[in-house]
Order: structure tokens, then C-alpha cells, then sequence
């Protein structure tokens, strides 16, 4: 694994934002506690629980002590929890919820000598940065896993809402699944939330009675639709966290984050004064999302065909390259163009095989 | 796309879907029919349902699990009757105070359960149907929570129409002051009409997570006690209307999401709120018909509008 992180220095487009905070500097030295903020319970087996992984990675890998506080709502409550650790000697704060990020910037106003590093947020202060790692490209590699095990050539995505991050996953997992079976089909549910498991489970049987036979989903937690799929004889690919002992059968594999590198790194670029106001973006290459445990019926060719992507991945090939169409067969990408960053953090369509509304 | 086969997938779905549901609506029904509102289901709901899967995880047994829920719910309903009728409180207060106590306890109780593993009920097999592939693959997807469901329905609506103990909860619910009058004891009364929507509500938060989703998460219920509260009023205050009034919400949350799965274009976003569109539209055509009241129980009337 190597050791500085893959960043994406989005300076062309924040040189304003930048320019203006230039002047301050961000603090440096000695980091004796680091503290975590989740929006939801560490063992909801998701978002949190990958999130609070890497904090114990982190933790023992430094020695540093680090404090955690889960369930902490969006609002005013977690600039309450950002304030008293400010003022108790914390340098360093994770603020990990995307909703976090106002609040966050407040406190950071306030408190310039702790710094807040922010997970998948899109703004900068001297004092703040943000983290995140990029998981569409394990998308692929497991919508190649579902695109080669698939008999009715019907695969099958839950999500929650219409947003950039989960049209990257769905279009991620269909073009995966398609460069192997051309011919495969994704159909998109959404559930209009997070975490409701009973929609989840009415979601999966509605599209296993369509005959889809692989399901996978961007929601909060995979256990519901991993074991509703278990159920039905279908198969699944996972996110967020490997869930394989919930679909002992039929699991094939899946996304899954790994925040312990990166949230190493960060900490030591404070403690070694090296820390920089910016947007860092991990990558597969360098370990921060990793493909989930291959179930028992993923065959050795397809294992081989994933690893071979995966080494083309690390030698720099892009992920969003054309030929690309869209839904109704529009043009995205041209053969051999490649998406500019902003345009995928943004993304805003379905690429062609997808049957989903976005509006 | 076969429509027979669209036919039993979405009414196995709205049973699946409505079968939490129905639980909640019947306790709440005998409660309100005694003249008790109780807002607190939704965290009776949790309290069921982490308890079931909690008792579950460690027992390996989903009926004691349900058993076990059933009783949470009962036991955090007894709050309810505490505070309402023990010490006066305002119904609606205390009912939020149940709610959030029990959505609270549930999240911090039931970290430790997030992501363990239980097998649930499995699904019917009834011999000689496996010359029958539809059936036998739809049956087994009927579980016993669903069953069960279905035989508590025509009960609770026996005990408020036809047993006598009934009679007197409806009594109540009319007029505490005419059931005091005849000797009853109101207070009682509505203290077991409380219990009993405890435990049903309960059962229903059971079935939900030890049955229906086999998964624990906290707040997971999603409103779906609430929503009960609201079916009660578009069944009318009538048990036996219960069972279509939880069909409509569950059938059409089931359609919802079977019409995305078939690839129909529509709004995601207008999907979702089609459920709560078809309440609200039952529940204005119920309550013309019924001129009024809509069966509501006087004493209820009463706490809505003082000059009735």
C-alpha cells in the first residue's frame, strides 16, 4: 500500500475560496486525541460501522486515544459535540456525515487552531479539509462478478434516493456488469430512504418476482436485502460492509470502504505539520475501498477478469471513459474520452440498460 | 409480463407490507374504542421490535422472540396508562413522551443487536402443492406472523362487537361518566384497553424485525406506528374495516416499488408519497360519509372539541 495518499487537488476550482482564507495557518504539531462523529449507530453494519473501522485502524496504528459519538443528529446538536471537543484539547476532528459539513464550518471558524477534516464534503476553510474515497471503481469490478453470474441476465439496484453518489454506483455497477454480459439489464428501485429495511425487503422481493436474479443496493445497511435475497435463491453483491454471513449462498461480493490508511495519513500529515486545506480523494489502488470477500460462486475466470481490471485500474486507467451512452442512447462520452472529476462528482444520468426514473 | 403472476406478487407484498401494520391498527383501535388515544405505538412498535430480535438473537426461537416483544410493548404502554390515566395527564403529551422514550431506549439499547444474525419463521410448505409452482412458491412466502395476524383480526373485532367484556370497552369509550354510572370501572378498563394495544403494538414491531426484514436497526419502524394511528381513523374506528385499511397503505407502498421493478416511468419522488395521498383520500370519503364523526367514540369526540 503506498503511503501518501492518491489526492485530487481540486485547486483550480477552490484557488478563489483559497485565495481569500490564505494567511492562516492551520495547526501543527502534537496529536493526543482525535475525535469521531457518526450520524448513526458504529454497528449499523454500513456507512458508521466502516467509518468507526477505521478509527480503531487508526488508533492503533499511532497509539493516539481517539473518542467517538454516534447517533448525532445533523443540526445544531453536533456543533454542540464539535464545541466541547474544541475546547477539551482536541486537535484533530472527524466530522463524518455529509450533513455535518455547515455546522462543521461554524466550529472551525470559531476554534482555528483544531483542525476538522470532513468526510465526502464539498467546501474549505484554513482549519477544515475534506476525505473521501472514490468506490465506483469497486462498483464495477462487482457489477462484473453480477454481470458474469447472472442466468436471466436481470440484475436489480435498491437505492435510497436519485443523487450523484448513488447514480455513480448504479452506472459504476451496470457498465461493470455489461463488460462482461453486454446483454445484461439493470432495473433501479429507490426507496425514497436511508434505512427503512421493510421497503428494502418489499423492494427485493418485487424485483426478484420481475426475475432479476442479482441484487444490490446503496442504502444504509445491506443485511435486509442481502437476507431477502438468501431467501429467494437469488444472488447479491454488498456495500458499505461485507455482508457475506447474511447470504451464505448466494453472496457474490462488493464495495467496501477502508477508512483506517487514510484516516492514518491524515493524522500524521497534522502531527508532521504537512496538513493541507484540500479535498482528498482516496483510491482503489491505494486501499481505501476494497472489493468484499468473493462468495462461493464466483469462479476462478471471473476472480481472474476482476483482478485484471482492478491492476488496470492502479496503472491509471479511468473508470469514466467512452464509449458512454446514456439512458435514451444520447452520447456522454465519446470512444476514448474521459470524464472531467467535476462532471462525475456531479453526475446527473443513467447510462443505457438502465430502466429507473430520475425525476 | 404476465399479469396473474403481477396479481399474487402484489398481493402477497400488500399482505407482507400491511401485516406489521395490522397488528398496530387493531391495538390501537381497542384502546381508542375505550377512549384512549395512544401516540406512544411508535415506540411500542420499537420496543417489540428490538426486543423480539434481541430475544431471538439469543434464544434462537422467533416465537418467544414475538412473545417477548409483545410483552415491551405492553410493558411501555403501561407508561402511557401512568401518565394519562394515573396521573392525568394530556393524552397526546404523554403519547409523544412514549414515542420518543421508546425510540430512544430502542437506539441505545439495541446497538449491540445491529448486524447479528437470525434465522426467523420460515415460509409454508403445504404438501401436494408442489404441482402447483406459483402457489407453492407464494405460499412460501407467507409467513406465520402473516397468519397470525390474519386470526387476530376477526378476534378483536368479536371482542368489541360480541363478547360482553367488549361491550363494556365500548361503554367506556362512549361515555366514561354513563359507564361509571353503571357500576363499571372506567379507569380499569381503559387501563387493559391500553395493555392489550401495548402488547398488539408490540407483536406488530416483532413481526417487523423478527419476521419480515430479520434485521434490527434503530427508528425502524419508519413512522409505520403513526401511520396506524391515522388508519384507525379512515377504518372508522371498526376492527373489521382494519384489514382493508392496512391492505390500501401496504398495497399501495407495494405498488410503489413492483411498478419501478416492472420499469414503469414515473416519479420516484410522487411514488413515495402515493400511500399517504390514498389515506388522506379514504379518510375524507369515509368521514363524509359518516357525517361527522365518522364512529368516532363520543369521549373521544370530546377530547377533539369541547362543545360536543
Amino acid at each position: 500500500m503506498s503511503a501518501t495518499p492518491t489526492v485530487r487537488r481540486w485547486a483550480a476550482a477552490f484557488t478563489l475560496t483559497a485565495g481569500l482564507l490564505a494567511g492562516a495557518k492551520a495547526y501543527a504539531g502534537p496529536v493526543d486525541k482525535v475525535g469521531f462523529i457518526y450520524v448513526g449507530p458504529r454497528t449499523d453494519y454500513g456507512y458508521n460501522y466502516a467509518m468507526d473501522q477505521g478509527r480503531q485502524e487508526m488508533e492503533k496504528a499511532l497509539g493516539v486515544k481517539t473518542v467517538f459519538f454516534e447517533n448525532i443528529p445533523e443540526n445544531s446538536e453536533v456543533e454542540r459535540v464539535m464545541e466541547r471537543l474544541s475546547s477539551q484539547g482536541f486537535k484533530l476532528i472527524f466530522p463524518t456525515s455529509y450533513g455535518y459539513l455547515d455546522p462543521a464550518l461554524k466550529v472551525a471558524a470559531k476554534h482555528k487552531d483544531v483542525i476538522f477534516m470532513h468526510a465526502g464534503g464539498f467546501k474549505l476553510a484554513p482549519n477544515l479539509g475534506t476525505f473521501f474515497a472514490d468506490i465506483d471503481e469497486v462498483e464495477f469490478l462487482s457489477g462484473m462478478a453480477a454481470g458474469a453470474a447472472t442466468k436471466t441476465g436481470k440484475l436489480g439496484f435498491i437505492a435510497a434516493h436519485p443523487i450523484p453518489q448513488t447514480l455513480r454506483n448504479i452506472n459504476a455497477f451496470t457498465l461493470g456488469a455489461q463488460s462482461v454480459n453486454p446483454k445484461a439489464t439493470m432495473t433501479v428501485v429507490w426507496t425514497g430512504t436511508w434505512s427503512d429495511p421493510a421497503k428494502e425487503a418489499e423492494a427485493a422481493n418485487s424485483l426478484i418476482d420481475q426475475k432479476v436474479d442479482v441484487l444490490t443496493m446503496h442504502v444504509d445497511g445491506p443485511i435486509t436485502i442481502a437476507q431477502t435475497a438468501e431467501k429467494r435463491g437469488v444472488m447479491v453483491c454488498g456495500y458499505h460492509a461485507d455482508a457475506s454471513k447474511f447470504a451464505p449462498k448466494g453472496w457474490l461480493t462488493g464495495s467496501a470502504w477502508n477508512w483506517g490508511p487514510l484516516m492514518t495519513a491524515i493524522t500524521k500529515s497534522v502531527q508532521a505539520g504537512t496538513w493541507k486545506s484540500e479535498h482528498l480523494r482516496g483510491k482503489l489502488k491505494d486501499g481505501y475501498v476494497k472489493l468484499a470477500s468473493f462468495g462461493p460462486m464466483v469462479p476462478d475466470s471471473t476472480k481472474t477478469a476482476i483482478a485484471a481490471k482492478q491492476k488496470a485500474y492502479a496503472s491509471g486507467t479511468a473508470l469514466w471513459t467512452g464509449p458512454i451512452k446514456s439512458q435514451d442512447g444520447t452520447v456522454v462520452l465519446k470512444e476514448g474520452e474521459v470524464m472531467p472529476l467535476e462532471k462525475v462528482e456531479s453526475m446527473g444520468f443513467l447510462v443505457q440498460g438502465v430502466t429507473g426514473t430520475l425525476k | 409480463m404476465d399479469v396473474g403472476t403481477f396479481v399474487i406478487g402484489l398481493s402477497l407484498s400488500a399482505l407482507r407490507s400491511a401485516t406489521p401494520l395490522l397488528y398496530v391498527l387493531l391495538g390501537e383501535t381497542l384502546s381508542e374504542r375505550a377512549g384512549v388515544v395512544n401516540l406512544g405505538v411508535e415506540g411500542q412498535m420499537l420496543a417489540g421490535a428490538l426486543t423480539g430480535f434481541a430475544v431471538t438473537v439469543l434464544t434462537g426461537q422467533p416465537w418467544i422472540g414475538c412473545l417477548a416483544g409483545a410483552m415491551a410493548g405492553l410493558l411501555l404502554s403501561s407508561l402511557h396508562a401512568l401518565l394519562s390515566l394515573g396521573l392525568r395527564a394530556n393524552m397526546f403529551a404523554s403519547g409523544v413522551a412514549v414515542w420518543m422514550l421508546g425510540g430512544g431506549l430502542t437506539a441505545y439499547f439495541g446497538t449491540g443487536f445491529v448486524g447479528q444474525k437470525i434465522d426467523g419463521f420460515s415460509g409454508l410448505k403445504l404438501k401436494g402443492l408442489e404441482r402447483f409452482p406459483v402457489l407453492n412458491e407464494a405460499m412460501a412466502q407467507i409467513t406465520p406472523t402473516v397468519l397470525l395476524v390474519l386470526f387476530v383480526w376477526p378476534l378483536v373485532g368479536f371482542w368489541l362487537y360480541r363478547a360482553r367484556a367488549g361491550l363494556t370497552w365500548r361503554t367506556v369509550g362512549e361515555s366514561a361518566e354513563t359507564a361509571a354510572g353503571l357500576g363499571l370501572n372506567p379507569i380499569r378498563i381503559r387501563l387493559q384497553a391500553i395493555l392489550a394495544g401495548g402488547a398488539l403494538s408490540g407483536l406488530g414491531g416483532a413481526a417487523l424485525s423478527v419476521d419480515y426484514t430479520r434485521n434490527w436497526i434503530e427508528w425502524m419502524t419508519a413512522g409505520r406506528g403513526l401511520i396506524a394511528v391515522g388508519l384507525v381513523i379512515a377504518a372508522r374506528w371498526n376492527p373489521f374495516l382494519a384489514l382493508p385499511a392496512a391492505l390500501l397503505f401496504g398495497g399501495t407502498e407495494a405498488l410503489t416499488l413492483r411498478l419501478q421493478a416492472l420499469g414503469v416511468n414515473a416519479s420516484p419522488y410522487l411514488l413515495a408519497t402515493l400511500p399517504y395521498l390514498v389515506c388522506l383520500a379514504v379518510l375524507i370519503w369515509g368521514t363524509r360519509r359518516a357525517h361527522g364523526r365518522g364512529g368516532m367514540p363520543r369521549d373521544l369526540a370530546a377530547v377533539f372539541s369541547r362543545t360536543e
